[in-house]
């Protein structure tokens, strides 16, 4: 009697084994499938002129600060002595709604050098603020390096990426209209 | 006492007697497959939510790829813990194509896969979230814990989840009173509110301003109340009316044999409130009792105005069920089971009950003896026999009512006592039952006990060629 029990406890324990492994399989294919629909290169490609946070015309010397988000709007297009070739200024990109918040880069121009890009604004707080302060330094490096949106996106970071991208391109536009 | 020996003379017809109630459109094992196929269903649209909502081109490197399945293990887990709750939550529909006990089987069978899913789920997502920040694992795990919102809640939330999947393990479960287990078992109806917060503050799926991810939160928050929904409209609501329906009030609590008492019942409508074969959740408003709800068999057939239960002394609670007052307030839940006359397809029945088994196999003895069924089929004279499985005399319960019912004609009655190790044999094994019952294959049988024993009789009956539509069968794990 009780070997009868036994044995039905562990068909029912082992057919419950296999669905779950064929779950967890099953989650495991399903991303894998996932990766493989990846494009080969992960460049970044910004579409010029790049879409701008609706109702947010603000870029570069022509800021009209007419912004929708407070923080775009201060400091906006600050810059410094657009004749001279070679001084140093300073063009504000628009403000990039990604999703999970805004972000938004300053670049500092040298000539027709980036020497710096800074952020105004990332999304914060939660798992996009974690991200943000792990691709914002790489993004930032990259473009360095680049001197161009011509990037490759940061793993895990693909919204991230692409939104700090266009806000540089926003400003190198911006920079040479 | 309502149900001492019956009349000598049976009544043709029981004044009283429930009415046909509405016949099962769809019955039987195409209904179970039709409520898997919906679960399963279920599952692949959180899943082709999650293959949407991620972007061809963001699973790159170790890190996304890992976050992504962490991602795909939470939504999961949390779909398969909405699906335990609603098997559970006494859904009409679900206990009709599949009845109780099979609806808690799946919901066991599944708590195991939920927790395992639970851990993965946290340990990938941590462990992708590390791979991409490039941090030591352990630092990103204290990071999401204390930066990312509601992660404390739903830290407390997947203890509580690991708690009660612990307890309702079968070594841990059998240490513990039922009325522990029930308790922490409610537990996780709080640990699903703490972690809901989390999935949609931080689940990628749900966050975001636009119109894709607000309608996934949106659907994904209406899943949850929906199930919300069914447990306190049939788990919360119905039982409060059917009190004020049925007005139901301890009347006598007899005691049967050996740690086996019945509990008479008095109330108003009582044919409405079950059949012969199924059982009640019942809850006794009263201290002591009135924290806990049992699921007890209905030994008679309901009707005028009175329910008798016969429990088989068990645990803290109904131990102290011999000192219940009469008069104290009745909460009913139900009725369970498809244990019932109306799935005979024969005439001739065979009734094979052991231990608290015998409770739904006296109501069915009468039932199937006395005037019509519920659906409406003449079932007076049919041909019942019955065999009681006890391993000692003392453990007979209603043997009298039993011998009252063979006297008057209407059934046969046979005592199967001793234990197997002084007998030397199992008095059910297949020879043995083939001997006791040479007609068996042409009879329909109806087998209620201890899992050992009514896993045994279904192999004897296998052996012996009886079909297995002709098998009813209701296992009392508790």
């Amino acid at each position: 009697m009780s070997a009868q029990v036994t044995e039905r406890r562990v068909r029912r324990t082992r057919r419950r084994a296999v669905a779950f492994s064929g779950l967890l399989l099953g989650c495991a294919a399903l991303v894998e499938a996932k990766a493989a629909t990846a494009p080969a290169t992960h460049r970044i490609v910004v579409g010029s002129p790049s879409a701008p946070v609706a109702g947010a015309p603000n870029s570069g010397r022509t800021s009209a600060g007419t912004s929708k988000h407070p923080r775009s709007t201060n400091g906006a297009g600050a810059s410094t002595a657009p004749t001279a070739s070679t001084a140093t200024r300073a063009v504000t990109g628009q403000p990039i709604d990604i999703g999970y918040g805004i972000v938004q880069v300053r670049l500092t121009l040298q000539g027709g050098r980036i020497t710096d890009v800074s952020t105004l604004q990332t999304p914060s707080g939660g798992r996009s603020g974690s991200i943000a302060s792990y691709a914002v330094p790489q993004l930032r490096t990259e473009v360095l390096a680049a001197q161009s949106t011509n990037i490759d996106t940061v793993s895990g970071a693909s919204y991230t990426s692409d939104g700090y991208a266009r806000s540089v391109q926003s400003a190198l536009d911006a920079a040479h209209a | 006492m309502i149900q001492s020996a019956p009349p000598a003379a049976a009544p043709r017809t029981t004044p009283g007697f429930a009415p046909p109630t509405k016949t099962d459109v769809w019955d039987g094992p195409s209904a179970h497959a039709l409520v898997r196929l919906v679960l399963t269903v279920g599952g692949l649209v959180i899943a082709g939510f999650w293959w949407l909502d991620t972007a061809g081109g963001s699973v790159v490197g170790m890190g996304a790829s890992v976050t992504a399945l962490g991602r795909l293990l939470g939504l999961m887990a949390a779909y398969l813990v909405l699906t335990q709750v609603l098997l559970m939550a006494r859904v009409p529909w679900f206990e009709r194509a599949v009845g109780l006990n099979r609806l808690a089987a799946w919901h066991r069978g599944l708590g195991t896969g939920v927790v395992v899913l639970l851990v993965s789920h946290t340990l990938v997502i941590v462990e992708g979230y590390s791979l991409t920040a490039h941090r030591a694992t352990l630092g990103e795990g204290w990071t999401v814990l204390s930066t990312y919102p509601d992660m404390l809640k739903a830290l407390v939330g997947t203890g509580l989840f690991l708690l009660v999947g612990a307890t309702s393990g079968p070594r841990l479960r059998r240490r513990m009173s039922y009325e522990a287990w029930y308790w922490l078992h409610l537990s996780a109806y709080v640990a699903i509110a703490l972690t809901f917060f989390h999935q949609v503050s931080t689940g990628a799926d749900f966050v975001g301003s636009d119109l894709q991810h607000r309608a996934f939160r949106l659907i994904w928050t209406a899943g949850y109340l929906a199930v919300a929904a069914a447990v306190v409209w049939w788990r919360l609501a119905q039982p409060v009316r059917g009190w004020w329906q049925h007005r139901l009030l301890v009347e006598a609590v007899v005691p049967e044999a050996d740690g086996v008492v019945s509990v008479h019942v008095r109330g108003r409508d009582t044919h409405l409130l079950g059949r012969a074969g199924q059982f009640l959740s019942v809850r006794f408003l009263t201290p002591g009792h009135f924290g806990t709800a049992h699921p007890y068999s209905l030994s008679a057939p309901p009707r005028g105005g009175r329910l008798r239960f016969t429990v088989k002394a068990a645990g803290d609670h109904t131990a102290a069920l011999s000192e219940l007052r009469p008069g104290v307030p009745v909460l009913a839940e139900g009725p369970f089971g498809r244990f019932t006359a109306d799935q005979a397809t024969r005439h001739r029945v065979a009734l094979i009950a052991g231990g608290s088994g015998i409770a739904p196999i006296r109501a069915l003895a009468e039932e199937l003896t006395t005037g019509r069924g519920t659906d409406g089929r003449v079932r007076f004279g049919s041909d019942v026999v019955v065999l009681y499985r006890a391993s000692a005399a003392e453990d007979l319960a209603l043997a009298r009512e039993f011998d009252a019912l063979a006297r008057a004609g209407r059934i046969e009655i046979r005592y199967l006592i001793g234990k197997r190790r002084d007998l030397g044999f199992d008095p059910l094994d297949p020879a043995r039952l083939g001997q006791l019952l040479p007609d068996l294959a042409t009879r329909d049988v109806f087998t209620c006990g201890p899992t050992g024993m009514v896993v045994s009789v279904q192999d004897s009956l296998r052996q012996l060629g009886v079909p297995r539509r002709q098998v009813h069968v209701e296992e009392f794990d508790l």
